[in-house]
């Protein structure tokens, strides 16, 4: 993607679904997916004349919520705008917004190794769906409109042009996500249009351009670029992908000297091109008005006290805590924080070893490892979700603790591990028959340590002779033959007293 | 703002309203006079006047509770025609006025 002449400039705007029961302005509900078309409907929302809109307290605390969440400052009152514009989906003939005060403005989001700001985050309500069609017979081109989704809470989150390359929109847009279900503030679903991203990009020459005040300005009597917008992204993958390809479309236009108009174009998924939509010669024109129905909103210090405290910790917190605390991996880390219910499985264990061990740290990286590792390859090959497997934690901790004072070898407890998942036994019964086998077996652990003594000449003499290395073989000896059961503690120490005699 | 027979058409556009010459020669000089009416009000002098703004606070919201949709047969009423359950609109609805 680098290139030695061109630099690429990015800003996304992502829209959320936010998660509320009724709908932005009126109470009609909001779960549209798969329902009759038209039936979520009522005066406020079909734009009928004389109906007023009435703000969802919910629906405000996500969108500050989220402001929270990403360090924007949150204004003290909520103005509502008029955006007007004439389109079938649209029935008032405007779309309740904002414009020139957002909820929250200025923030910024942490990734690996930048940092996004925020412009602003602002409500507003979602559209009718539309589908496009032919006439049969006819062939004249018409529209079916319904108007379930029509007003549901949207918040449009807009980051200033401070993306520099189609890898960091797609961590952004992923981080943005993250914290979206993190916060319970939306289940962020692309493919169902939860979440929509639609970024903005243009191709500047190196060095004629400069980065100042949350714009991009000329350097000396350059003529910047335009931008075009990509829309029609249905994924994380094609936020990456799509801008990618308008790169180098962009930068192979430039290089032949072709015009480039601010226009709009269509991700295709299938084909993994952008097509043209539509030009932007013109700017828009939404002749902004205030919102005379409704009364300007005050926020209190109680009310974002009351919203605060439902700030959870976000990924990137749980990151840091993991590697800082547990002494995680950065990457084991990652994959534990990167999904709510995996992060909150792996908390749940770790406190719960908290109370029954000395060293939580040896402990915590342990479970890490079990996670990230046994369970996630199960996860994998069965193709199931870690909440939808419903492991039991009480057999994970006991598990753990096993390992933890070296009753069983890391070896021996993962088999066990993996037979409890794939026969669908009960971990706690597997332990518990180990255990008893290896109380068993730990009687006559000393006969087996002379029988090995006995069997392996070499090992032994190689041992009194300095090299401390065979002693590990001859454990490992003493494991097989009691079939891993042995306290591989003890059969060093036995095996040790052995070999001094 | 200099209200011209290319403003109108740019508003009329706007508003999907398909004008034929003599209307937008017609409308011209009746729309400056409304605009200049609505002028008059700039000149009131505001200085040091609160603006007149109603304001209600947070917790007085609306709950976010879900109540019951009109039936869809009541929706569809006054749509001019309707398919299924949608309503069906007709012309092209990307493009400009002219296409449609």
């Amino acid at each position: 993607m680098e290139n030695d002449k061109y630099d690429l400039i990015i800003g996304l705007e992502i829209h959320i679904q936010t998660k509320t029961k009724s709908k932005m302005f009126c109470n009609c509900p909001t779960g549209y997916f798969h329902k009759e078309p038209n039936t979520h409907v009522c005066p406020v929302c079909l734009g009928l004349p004389g109906a007023l809109p009435i703000p969802n307290k919910r629906a405000l605390e996500l969108c500050v919520l989220m402001g929270l969440a990403t360090n924007c400052k949150i204004d003290s009152e909520i103005h509502f705008d008029r955006k007007h514009y004439f389109y079938p989906d649209l029935p008032k003939g405007y779309q309740i917004s904002q414009y020139k005060r957002p909820v929250c403005s200025n923030g910024k989001v942490e990734l690996s190794n930048s940092t996004v700001e925020i412009e602003r985050i602002h409500q507003e309500e979602d559209v009718a769906k539309s589908t496009h069609h032919i006439e049969a017979g006819t062939n004249l081109e018409y529209s079916l409109i319904d108007y379930n989704k029509s007003g549901v809470p949207l918040i449009e989150i807009v980051t200033k042009p401070c993306i520099r390359s189609a890898k960091e929109a797609k961590e952004y847009a992923t981080r943005i996500r993250q914290i979206a279900r993190y916060l319970n503030i939306s289940d962020a679903d692309m493919e169902k249009g939860q979440m929509r991203c639609e970024p903005n990009i243009s191709v500047q020459e190196k060095g004629k351009w400069e980065y100042k005040d949350g714009i991009i300005k000329p350097i000396g009597n350059y003529k910047l670029n335009p931008k075009v917008e990509i829309k029609n992204i249905g994924s994380i993958t094609a936020v990456e992908k799509s801008i990618e390809y308008e790169f180098n479309r962009l930068t192979e236009a430039l290089e032949s000297r072709e015009e480039i108009i601010q226009q709009t174009r269509g991700w295709n998924a299938d084909k993994g091109i952008t097509e043209f939509q539509r030009s932007k010669e013109t700017a828009d024109d939404y002749r902004y008005m205030a919102e005379p129905d409704i009364p300007v909103i005050d926020i209190s210090k109680e009310d974002m006290n009351r919203i605060s405290k439902k700030l959870v910790e976000l990924p990137n917190e749980k990151i840091k805590r993991y590697v800082e605390d547990f002494n995680l991996s950065e990457y084991n880390a990652d994959v534990l924080a990167s999904d709510k219910d995996v992060s909150e499985f792996f908390d749940g264990l770790v406190n719960a070893l908290n109370k029954k061990v000395k060293d939580i740290i040896v402990s915590a990286k342990l479970a890490g490892n079990c996670v990230t590792g046994t369970i996630f390859s199960w996860l994998n090959e069965k193709g199931i979700s870690l909440s939808e497997a419903k492991l039991d934690l009480n057999d994970l901790v006991q598990w753990n603790l096993a390992l933890n004072s070296g009753e069983i070898t890391k070896n021996k407890a993962e088999e066990l591990l993996r037979i409890s998942l794939n026969k669908g036994k009960d971990l706690s019964d597997l332990l518990d028959e180990f255990k008893q086998s290896a109380k068993d077996s730990a009687g006559n652990i000393k006969d087996i340590v002379l029988e090995v003594i006995k069997d392996n000449e070499n090992a032994v003499n190689d041992y009194k002779s300095g090299k401390k290395a065979s002693l590990s073989f001859l454990i490992g000896q003493v494991m097989q033959k009691t079939n891993g059961t042995a306290n591989p503690n003890e059969a060093r120490s036995i095996l040790m007293e052995e070999l001094k005699k | 703002m200099k209200i011209d027979i290319s403003f109108l058409k740019h508003i009329a556009e706007l508003s999907r309203i398909r004008l034929s010459k003599k209307e937008l020669k017609k409308f011209t000089p009746q729309m400056r006079t409304i605009l200049d009416s609505a002028q008059e009000l700039q000149n009131v002098d505001t200085e040091g006047k609160q603006p007149m703004k109603k304001y209600v606070s947070f917790s007085d919201l609306r709950e976010d509770i879900p109540k019951e949709s009109l039936k869809q047969e009541d929706v569809l009423k006054n749509a001019k025609c309707k398919e299924d359950g949608f309503i069906k609109v007709y012309g092209k609805v990307f493009g400009s006025i002219e296409e449609s």
